[in-house]
């Protein structure tokens, strides 16, 4: 049996919530069937506000064992660095999660906001937000780069703005049996993070075609005009979807890249930013000379029925 | 005479909340709210892309983002101007009342019965049933809530594509059509909610459930077998046998936003809804009509700086947000301290009914006030209310497929100037106030639900609703104030979207 404490540092409770979405496995699933001890959860556990003071002193001091400790939000430090702009009973957030990230077996980053620092990171950074182990993307951040927990893991980031539900529980999961969790170079797990979000999307022959939208509400691509970021951004949406329904980029929201640490970029969301016809930023490892010479011949090798978006994404 | 101060960091609600309470022999005799985080989301927006509300204010709440995306995109179409297509209000209105509908029953039945199965209660003829139906993660009830509210949030998916945190509401409507399959999906979860409500909650089916419409009415239902044993009929038993309604009753005025925006009129100069806003005055008993106009915000006991031009309190249009963390003065809280025309308002499922006219809740809130109870019970009462309107609003949908989802704003149309955007989220009133200027966000301000309730005091002294609810509870063991945790948690808490807070309990010191 393996124990987990989760604690939301400067949260929105996305996290709690997408995770209550999961069916593969479902939070009732994991916390019964999978071995995982929920010691606590702010939404969901319901012991007396003594006893989870009294939990937090044994998980501190080591009477508890601790093996998984999930954070969910920015690591908030301001004002000043004390990080008394996010308390619990008067104490810094900032300094709970360092004393119990100090006795945990592994730590998970529940979130960009967690992993990276997140919407709340954004420029101006009101509260001076961090991540874990990285400042958006410098390695580094409440811990620093060299970090390793109990078991010899760096921060596992479990990045997206909400993390996808499954992302989170097929990680504990996966961790609840001790098997290897192979993570790529911003410590996600290369099993959620390896796809980008473009593979799976029902728009990719508009795409294939160069039949790109120039304002919201149609059934071409997103990427050329309307800031998409499913090219070059890791994650499931597309071939795990949310909810088990759908994702953003098949209803028609571009992706905004929110498993990256770079989100949310500093500019106009919906827009694409371009030099010349093609995008600054192009599909995850392609050349832009190969990729120009490609989309030249796409759009005219359109067939009528791409051509004239008769396909509902 | 035993004084004792305490402060109870409360979980279940959304976002981090502590109460500081003060205890004279077991009674509370003063009161205060605290969020503990300060995020600064007001501040994010400044300099943005007007439509990058879409992507942020969402973000600020992970349990209503479909709420603030909503009050953004009215707040801009405001401002520019833009007429929106019926299908786009119908589906707006649509993913609003599913988001609804998942945390009317998630509020209920992961976070404010779950008290009930405590050790305490043990002897109580209704504890086997408490644990059998609501116990965390084991009981039937809320076992079932899980899987029911993980398919009702399957609604917004398909408009929306995730849920929560997307951004489908554009200024000009959204940005996918209604379509057979679509259509058809969210049916299928209409229906299975319904059943289930009906079944499981209820006891009885809708149209009975909304024809019960005095508190007579009611109590005898709950004399009969199948409300009695339903789930809402055990809530009931339990909460009267706690006295829940005679506790918690705080502010009698209520506010609300009114119901999703009528699609047929909706548009520039007319704020048609299809469930009336408004503002009861408890005092003379009448509803009132909404003047946005009307709210204001004090900052006199919060960690902001006090208004450049020394005001008392400013409307939300000329809002500042500066943060001034000082701890050791009078001041207790990064919530703002909202009140309309002076009156500390309380908001919610019982305000938007009692104002909407249900007449059920109308007699209960005349006849024993706005207790702890009633607030629990207009948000199953509400539930009803919201899939009768769901599954109306898909009726409409497949009746005018292929009309217009989205119609993209003119050129030129995307002016400076100001707007705002109300909607009634779960949790009550919510306002986005944005002003552009240079076609960038110059300002920007959210008044949400939890920041009427939960206010601190204002410029006056005057406590906020919570803190007035508070006040004259009893509680038998400080060391697990159990009653507390009722009482707030029926007025379901979301400090994620209020707080620019921050707080620390043990620096808060009460005068004797």
């Amino acid at each position: 049996m393996k124990t987990l404490f989760w604690m939301q540092t400067g949260a929105c409770s996305g996290e709690s919530l997408a995770i209550l979405s999961a069916e593969s496995p479902s939070i009732e699933q994991l916390f019964t069937l999978h071995g995982m001890d929920l010691l606590w959860h702010p939404s969901l556990s319901h012991q007396s506000p003594r006893a989870y003071e009294a939990l937090l002193e044994r998980l501190q001091s080591g009477e508890q064992a601790l093996d998984v400790l999930c954070i969910e939000g920015s690591i908030i430090t301001a004002p000043h660095g004390t990080g008394l702009y996010d308390t619990h009973r008067g104490r810094a957030k900032q300094d709970i999660v360092l004393a119990l990230a100090a006795r945990a077996g592994v730590v998970v980053a529940m979130g960009t906001c967690a992993a990276f620092g997140g919407v709340h990171a954004a420029p101006p950074n009101p509260s001076d937000c961090l991540g874990l182990q990285f400042d958006r993307q410098q390695p580094g951040g409440l811990l620093p780069a060299a970090w390793r927990s109990r078991l010899g893991l760096p921060v596992i980031n479990v990045a997206g703005c909400p993390a996808h539900p499954h992302a989170m529980t097929q990680t504990l999961a996966w961790l609840a049996a001790d098997l290897p969790l192979p993570l790529d170079g911003l410590n996600r797990p290369v099993m959620h993070f390896s796809q980008v979000v473009h593979q799976g999307c029902t728009r990719n022959e508009y795409h294939e075609y160069n039949i790109e939208e120039t304002e919201p509400g149609g059934r071409g691509c997103l990427f050329f005009n309307l800031g998409c970021q499913g090219p070059l951004t890791q994650a499931v949406c597309n071939s795990d979807l949310w909810n088990g329904k759908s994702s953003k980029t098949r209803v028609g929201v571009p992706c905004f890249g929110c498993t990256a640490p770079t989100f949310p970029r500093d500019t106009d969301l919906f827009a694409t930013e371009k030099i010349g016809n093609v995008p600054v930023r192009l599909p995850l490892g392609v050349e832009r000379s190969r990729y120009m010479a490609y989309k030249n011949l796409a759009h005219d090798a359109a067939p009528p029925r791409v051509r004239d978006k008769k396909m509902e994404p | 005479m035993a004084r004792v101060e305490l402060n109870i960091s409360v979980n279940r609600s959304e976002g981090d909340l502590e109460i500081g309470v003060t205890l004279d022999d077991n009674v509370i005799v003063d009161a205060r709210t605290i969020g503990t985080m300060y995020r600064g989301f007001e501040q994010i927006m400044i300099g943005r892309a007007p439509r990058d509300a879409m992507v942020i204010t969402p973000r600020v709440c992970g349990i209503c983002g479909t709420a603030h995306l909503y009050c953004s995109v009215l707040a801009l179409e405001q401002a520019w101007q833009l007429p929106v297509p019926p299908q786009a209000t119908r589906i707006r209105n649509l993913c609003l009342t599913a988001e609804g509908i998942q945390s009317d029953i998630r509020q209920t039945f992961l976070f404010f019965v779950p008290d009930f199965v405590h050790e305490r209660y043990r002897d109580r003829p209704w504890y086997a049933e408490a644990v059998q139906a609501f116990a965390p993660f084991q009981g039937r009830v809320y076992r079932e809530t899980l899987a029911i509210t993980r398919q009702v949030v399957g609604i917004v998916a398909l408009f929306g594509g995730q849920w929560p945190h997307s951004s489908y509401m554009l200024p000009g409507g959204v940005v996918a059509p209604a379509e057979p399959k679509r259509l058809l999906a969210t049916r299928a979860i209409i229906d299975a909610a319904q059943t289930w409500v009906e079944e499981r909650l209820l006891g009885m089916p809708l149209d009975e459930w909304l024809a019960i419409d005095t508190a007579d009415a009611y109590f005898a239902a709950l004399e009969e077998s199948a409300h009695r044993d339903s789930a809402l009929g055990l809530m009931t038993r339990i909460c009267r046998s706690l006295d829940l309604h005679r506790q918690g009753r705080g502010t009698p005025h209520m506010l609300s936003f009114g119901g999703g925006c009528d699609p047929v009129r909706w548009g520039p100069g007319n704020a048609s809804r299809l469930w009336p806003s408004g503002v009861y005055n408890a005092v003379s008993g009448v509803v009132e009509e909404l003047d946005q106009g009307q709210i204001s915000e004090h900052v006199r006991h919060s960690w902001f700086r006090p208004y450049s031009g020394g005001e008392a309190s400013r409307h939300p249009f000329e809002g500042e947000t500066v943060p001034d963390y000082q701890p050791q003065s009078d001041r207790y809280s990064w919530a703002k301290a909202p009140r309309y025309a002076g009156r500390v308002m309380q908001t919610g499922p019982l305000a938007e009914l009692v104002i909407g006219g249900d007449k059920l809740l109308a007699d209960l809130n005349r006849r024993e006030g706005s207790g702890s109870w009633l607030r629990q019970f207009a948000r199953v009462r509400r539930l009803a209310y919201e899939l009768v309107q769901a599954r109306t609003t898909v009726d409409e949908l497949a009746g005018h497929l292929g009309e217009p989802h989205f119609v993209e704003p003119r050129p030129g149309s995307e002016v400076d100037g100001q707007g705002y955007g109300l909607v009634m989220a779960a949790r009550g009133a919510l306002g986005h106030w944005v002003s552009v200027r240079d076609g960038q966000i110059e300002r920007y301000q959210i008044v949400t639900p939890t920041a009427w309730n939960a206010s601190p005091r204002d410029s006056t002294g005057l406590k906020g609703h919570w803190e007035q609810s508070l006040i004259g509870l009893s509680v038998r063991d400080p060391d697990d104030p159990v009653e507390i945790g009722h009482l707030i948690r029926s007025h379901d808490p979301c400090l994620v979207c209020t707080v620019h807070m921050l707080g620390s309990g043990k620096r808060l010191h009460f005068d004797a």
